[in-house]
């Protein structure tokens, strides 16, 4: 094991650059603090997660089982860890459109950095055993690669991301109504 | 017909297009009705919290969703409700067959099944029970219209005298 962690700012806007009309879903607090950091701020289709912890995997299956564009959730490892069974339900249906990233800084970095203490659990060994494809990756032009390729795979595939904690002070929009309905509308008017 | 096909009559009345479940003795006879049914997508969570993911990712993909559980496990949704579907104002149409109440034998069953109603409504979710089956086409099928139009959640409650008791207490 080596200690090499990836840049999440700089893996985040990949993600951005590679699937720019992705629906991106992200997990309340960190990962969507960063999402917004590096995104336009009328990017209509970051649904920005403001609650619901260990759900946020469960709403890009959702997602992308009712569209036929692009989902890609941002998920974190402390979220992940309160919902692992939500990885068999992923595999059950295996979109072709979805793709998994889980942000593993082995911290709960929303609520004050304390310690997952899950340095034994293999996030992407449980999703192997889940059904489902899955990398581990450690720096980000490996998750540059690693995005590009789960992108264009019929199955998905889980990204376990190796990242040191960060705390951004962007914030999404406060509206949560307003979040939702403006993914909604932009996955339902686009015409591209 | 039986309140299974009623049911499922309903959901499709309400324009439900994906159902997400898990499975119930008594909601048995409903899941097998409508995972067969073209008319909608049906997805088996392992843990009902998913569910109201799931349902609220298809609102996004603008679908409507229906949730088929029973009420233990709708206690367990609780923080996806309180912390996403209500505020988030995204709707969904729960049909949840409830425990606890008349000729409930199982003590575990009685907290959050007896009291599911008023748990709803601590939350912010509207609900209605059915006692009768005469009831559960129309009840299903408006609380369907009035959770989509207002954009809520909505969840109606099947009554044992519904769907049938579960006897087990011989003695």
């Amino acid at each position: 094991m080596t200690d090499a962690r990836a840049d999440q700012y700089a893996c985040t806007e990949s993600v951005l650059d590679i699937t720019p009309d992705a629906a991106v879903v992200s997990n309340l607090g960190v990962a969507s603090y960063v999402l917004a950091s590096v995104s336009d701020s009328e990017r209509a289709r970051n649904f920005y997660q403001w609650g619901s912890m260990g759900v946020t995997t469960a709403v890009g299956l959702g997602l992308a089982i009712s569209t036929d564009e692009p989902v890609t959730v941002l998920d974190g490892d402390g979220s992940l860890l309160m919902s692992l069974g939500t990885l068999t339900t992923v595999a059950r249906y295996d979109p072709d459109n979805l793709t998994v990233v889980v942000w593993a800084n082995d911290v709960y970095g929303t609520t004050g950095g304390q310690s997952l203490q899950a340095s034994q659990t293999d996030f992407a060994g449980i999703a192997e055993n889940s059904g489902l494809d899955a990398v581990t990756v450690r720096n980000t032009e490996a998750f540059a690669d690693a995005y590009r390729d789960a992108t264009e795979s019929a199955s998905v595939t889980v990204i376990v991301c190796h990242v040191d904690p960060v705390d951004p002070d962007a914030r999404p929009p406060f509206d949560f109504p307003y979040i939702a309905r403006r993914a909604r509308d932009s996955l339902s008017t686009d015409t591209m | 017909m039986t309140w299974s096909k009623d049911a499922a009559e309903a959901l499709a009345d309400a324009g439900v297009d994906l159902i997400a479940y898990l499975p119930d003795s008594k909601m048995d006879a409903l899941i097998d009705e409508v995972v067969d049914d073209s008319r909608f997508e049906t997805v088996l969570v392992s843990r009902e919290e998913e569910a109201i993911g799931v349902l609220v990712g298809a609102w996004v993909g603008g679908d409507r969703g229906a949730l088929l559980c029973q009420s233990s496990g709708l206690a367990n949704t609780f923080n996806a409700i309180g912390s996403l579907s209500v505020p988030a104002r995204v709707p969904f149409l729960g049909a949840v067959t409830r425990r606890g109440n008349l000729g409930e034998f199982n003590i575990a069953q009685v907290p959050a099944g007896y009291n599911m109603d008023k748990l709803l409504d601590d939350v912010g979710v509207r609900n209605s029970v059915v006692t009768d089956s005469e009831d559960l086409r129309e009840t299903v099928a408006l609380a369907g219209e009035t959770a989509f139009s207002t954009q809520s959640p909505y969840v109606v409650l099947l009554e044992q005298t519904v769907t049938g008791r579960k006897s087990e207490a011989t003695e």
